[in-house]
């Protein structure tokens, strides 16, 4: 009983001591504070606040908890604040590491009542962002952040208020201050609304005080308010009138104010009085340049100066008066041709050439053609053709020497010609009677003493032309540029005058294609193929190409330029790319044009043999002609050179022992299925069966199973050229039958018999019999020959027999 | 290539028997050689190639003389002070 007791006791005073411990205590707390028993936690906790590591926190916690529940700010902030006072009494580094999270949550909750306590006040939203700025957010850093943005909000709508009433008390510098702040804040806060209106009431200010400001590349102002911007865009079109930039002004009225108001009547009667006291000026001006025109005092340059300001000015013009505009625009002829005539009488070619090409159509009018080609003759004479410039100039000179219209305009200017006639009869702007119109002196008829040759006269002047072009060009380089562009230039315009027989301009290419006539000429050579299916039309058309797909010259360009590609492939050894252009498309397009498909065999046979000549032994040319072939519809010339080319390579490749038996034999293959009746491919090939069918008697090759299938090909695929000479094979066979016998074989052994292999007498044949077995009968079905009945194939093989066809290279 | 109009010092419209005296003329002053007087009668005389002599006269553009402009236009005052800069005032 007494031990009992005891024990009892023992148990009592155990389980005082155990309730006593801090985490016995700490427990019971935790307990209360999931049963929300927030009071009685934080006794518990207060007793074990310096004896547990989670005290401090877990009892800031709890009275966190307590805080937001209750309803005024100020007891709240009371309570928060007392949260904050327990910092002090922690003495342990690890509890005060965990009481900081419940620390952060408590500032913030104090910034959050601070802030909504502001009431939009500057001065505290500013000391409230301090706050935060040095409170503790330990885990709340986005809260925190948040909130700040918040303030920035807050704060960019305050400034942008407050700058408001400073302006309204015409404080305009002190309104721009304080307007920059809300910009600065409305950037930290996105606040997009209160930046676009604040940058517009900064421009505002500015105009109220006067100074200039750059609305060029503002679109915030453009996104502000849109009474702002009314504001805004009138004084700031006053600034600029009452600045004399009325050009500037009419672009913001016309952008910015198109709307009716009596006030905007009066920016746009101001832009009106304006602009006709500008013209006023400029007629004035206009007409002091028209008399120094006329006493000569103008130079070349102020004229150049003067033409050229014309456009301009017209198109000014044309908004005040119309009328006047046109006896602007009106003037400008007869001072081109002051222009043009100055140009050339100093020799200023150059200058003339520019300037004529800037004159709209200039080729259409005769006598600004023959100058053209006078400039050019000039410019190339003083030896200034260079590589940026010798295209036009050469391409202007022949249109206009080619253009018998220019030649005929120019006897208008000749005195001497009474008594002589001229004739386009040898003219080489035209084939025959094209002109529609031809002046009294001119005709058709046969050239005589009083008959002049107009042709004569066009090839006097393009041969000076050649002798300078000899003479002036001193650029090795260059003089084969321009060489090369002069006599294409002028085969292709050639070309053209042949075939069209039509009154109209014939330019070279390159002028054509400058001044956008390729099409014209396209279209006209499009339509004479049409007519007489001439595809001399077509290629004659191809220098005309710029980049319009549409015509039938442009069909003809691709045709050709397929072959081309094919060509080029050839050069490069290039086969996938041959293989990539046979498509029925491309074969399509070249079939259409019996010009190019009936050269594509030839072509093709030239430019490899062009090929051969480089290297007869070029294995890689193989697949090339193996491409070339299947590509040509045309192809037996194509199968000859390559059958031909594959025997000579395999000859000399198994003569040097550079490839073996077996790949002569694929290559062969190859040859013998494009030439199967060539004697010459049939035998090489035959003695390629038998080299290989002896190396697999004798084990020196590894490929049996593949010159078995090869060989097996063979038999199905005799043709008779291939009979008629395969009797080197049964000789083959013959001959090794011969020495097994002179061996002492039983031959009969490989007789081609399914008895052959057990002989009645036991004898059977091991490995090697049976492959000699094998080879003999391959022998034999390949080597079999057949008698013709053709008398032109006995007399082929007669021929053959006494070595008349061809040798035997092997 | 000289101009052999230039070279004879004959004008364009210069007949046959006129060249041909310019010729000796121009032989005995001498400005020019021998062989560019050879060649510059040379081709006055052979009446296709005058032509491609007479090729590089520039053609002369008819145009008509320039008129002074004149207008009914009349110079305008421009007063910019009149203008009430607060028309649209945007913080009434």
């Amino acid at each position: 009983m007494e031990v009992v007791i005891v024990l009892i006791i023992l148990g009592i005073i155990g389980y005082l001591i155990y309730q006593s411990l801090p985490n016995t205590k700490f427990e019971k707390a935790q307990a209360h504070f999931i049963a929300k028993n927030y009071v009685e936690a934080i006794n518990v906790l207060n007793g074990i606040f310096d004896k547990h590591n989670d005290a401090p926190a877990k009892f800031a916690e709890c009275k966190l908890i307590l805080g937001q529940g209750l309803k005024a700010n100020s007891e709240k902030l009371k309570a928060f604040n007392e949260i904050l006072e327990l910092r002090k009494r922690i003495n342990n580094t690890s509890s005060i590491a965990k009481f900081e999270n419940i620390e952060a949550k408590t500032l913030f909750e104090i910034a959050k009542i601070q802030y909504e306590e502001t009431k939009a006040d500057i001065d505290k939203l500013n000391q409230n962002l301090k706050f935060i700025d040095n409170a503790n957010k330990k885990g709340l850093e986005t809260d925190f952040n948040t909130l700040r943005t918040k303030h920035f909000y807050q704060l960019s709508e305050s400034y942008f208020k407050k700058a408001i009433e400073i302006e309204k008390s015409n404080k305009y510098p002190d309104a721009i201050r304080v307007y920059k702040k809300a910009i600065e804040c409305s950037e930290k806060s996105s606040n997009s609304t209160t930046k676009h209106n604040a940058v517009a009431r900064i421009s505002i200010c500015r105009l109220k005080l006067n100074e200039s400001i750059d609305l060029q590349e503002n679109s915030e102002v453009q996104k502000s308010d849109k009474e702002y911007q009314k504001d805004l865009f009138y004084r700031y079109s006053v600034y600029l009138l009452k600045n004399g930039d009325f050009q500037q002004a009419e672009n913001i009225i016309s952008t910015h104010l198109n709307f009716k108001s009596t006030d905007i009547e009066k920016l746009r009667d101001i832009l009106k009085a304006e602009k006709a006291n500008i013209a006023l000026n400029q007629i004035t001006q206009i007409n002091q340049k028209i008399e120094q025109l006329y006493d000569n005092s103008l130079s070349t340059e102020e004229l150049s100066k003067f033409y050229n300001s014309l456009d301009s000015i017209v198109s000014s013009l044309k908004t005040v008066d119309l009328d006047l505009s046109e006896k602007v625009l009106a003037i400008k002829p007869t001072l081109f041709n002051r222009l043009l005539t100055n140009y050339i009488s100093i020799e200023q070619y150059g200058n003339a050439i520019n300037l004529i090409y800037k004159y709209p159509k200039f080729w259409e009018s005769p006598e600004l053609l023959k100058n053209l080609g006078i400039c050019c003759y000039g410019y190339t004479s003083k030896g200034l053709l260079s590589e940026k410039n010798y295209k036009i100039v050469i391409s202007s000179w022949l249109t206009a020497v080619y253009s018998d219209n220019v030649i005929l305009k120019s006897l208008e200017d000749t005195f001497w010609d009474d008594n002589y006639t001229f004739s386009l009869v040898e003219s080489i702007g035209s084939n025959y009677s094209q002109h529609e119109e031809v002046p009294e002196n001119v005709n058709y008829d046969e050239i005589s003493e009083s008959n002049i040759s107009i042709g004569a006269t066009q090839r006097e002047l393009l041969q000076q032309f050649e002798t300078i072009i000899h003479k002036q060009i001193k650029d090795h380089q260059l003089s084969i540029q321009v060489n090369d562009f002069y006599d294409k230039e002028r085969e292709a315009i050639e070309k053209v005058v042949k075939i069209l027989a039509t009154d109209i301009l014939f330019p070279t290419p390159h002028f054509a294609i400058s001044n956008g006539l390729n099409n014209e000429i396209i279209k006209e050579l499009d339509s004479d193929y049409e007519e007489y299916s001439n595809e001399e039309a077509l290629e004659a058309g191809v220098p005309y190409i710029k980049n319009s797909t549409s015509s039938i010259v442009y069909q003809y360009f691709f045709a050709n330029d397929i072959i081309d590609r094919i060509k080029s492939a050839i050069e490069a050894e290039n086969s996938a790319t041959i293989k990539k252009l046979n498509t029925n498309e491309n074969k399509g397009w070249i079939e259409k044009f019996d010009n190019i498909s009936t050269i594509v065999e030839d072509s093709l046979f030239n430019t490899i043999a062009n090929k051969i000549s480089e290297d007869d032994e070029n294995e890689a040319l193989i697949a090339v002609m193996e491409e070339c072939i299947a590509f040509s519809s045309n192809n037996e010339k194509l199968k000859h050179q390559y059958s031909n080319y594959v025997a000579s390579y395999c000859i000399s490749k198994v003569n040097d022992d550079v490839i073996d038996n077996y790949k002569a034999l694929t290559l062969m293959k190859g040859a013998y299925l494009r030439s199967p009746n060539n004697p010459r491919i049939c035998k090489n090939f035959i003695t390629l069966i038998r080299y290989n069918l002896m190396d697999m008697l004798n084990d020196r090759t590894k490929k049996t199973t593949d010159i078995y299938k090869i060989l097996d090909w063979v038999k199905s695929n005799m043709s008779q050229t291939y009979k008629q000479n395969s009797s080197e094979l049964s000789n083959a066979r013959k001959e090794i039958l011969q020495q097994l016998k002179e061996a002492g074989v039983d031959t009969s052994l490989f007789d081609d018999s399914p008895f052959g292999l057990i002989q009645p007498f036991g004898q059977s044949l091991n490995a090697d019999g049976l492959k000699m077995k094998k080879v003999l009968t391959y022998l034999k079905d390949l080597g079999s020959i057949q008698e013709t009945t053709n008398p032109l194939d006995r007399l082929r093989q007669l021929r053959q027999q006494l070595n008349l066809d061809d040798d035997l290279p092997f | 290539m000289k101009n052999p109009y230039t070279i004879l010092g004959v004008s364009q419209d210069a007949e046959k028997a006129e060249i041909m005296k310019a010729q000796m003329l121009a032989m005995k002053y001498k400005k020019y050689s021998l062989q560019e007087i050879q060649i510059a009668a040379k081709q006055l005389l052979d009446p296709a190639k005058r032509l491609a002599a007479d090729f590089m006269f520039p053609a002369k553009i008819k145009a008509r003389r320039i008129q002074i402009i004149q207008s009914n236009l009349k110079y305008q005052d421009i007063n910019v002070n009149a203008l009430n800069e607060d028309a649209f005032e945007s913080l009434k």
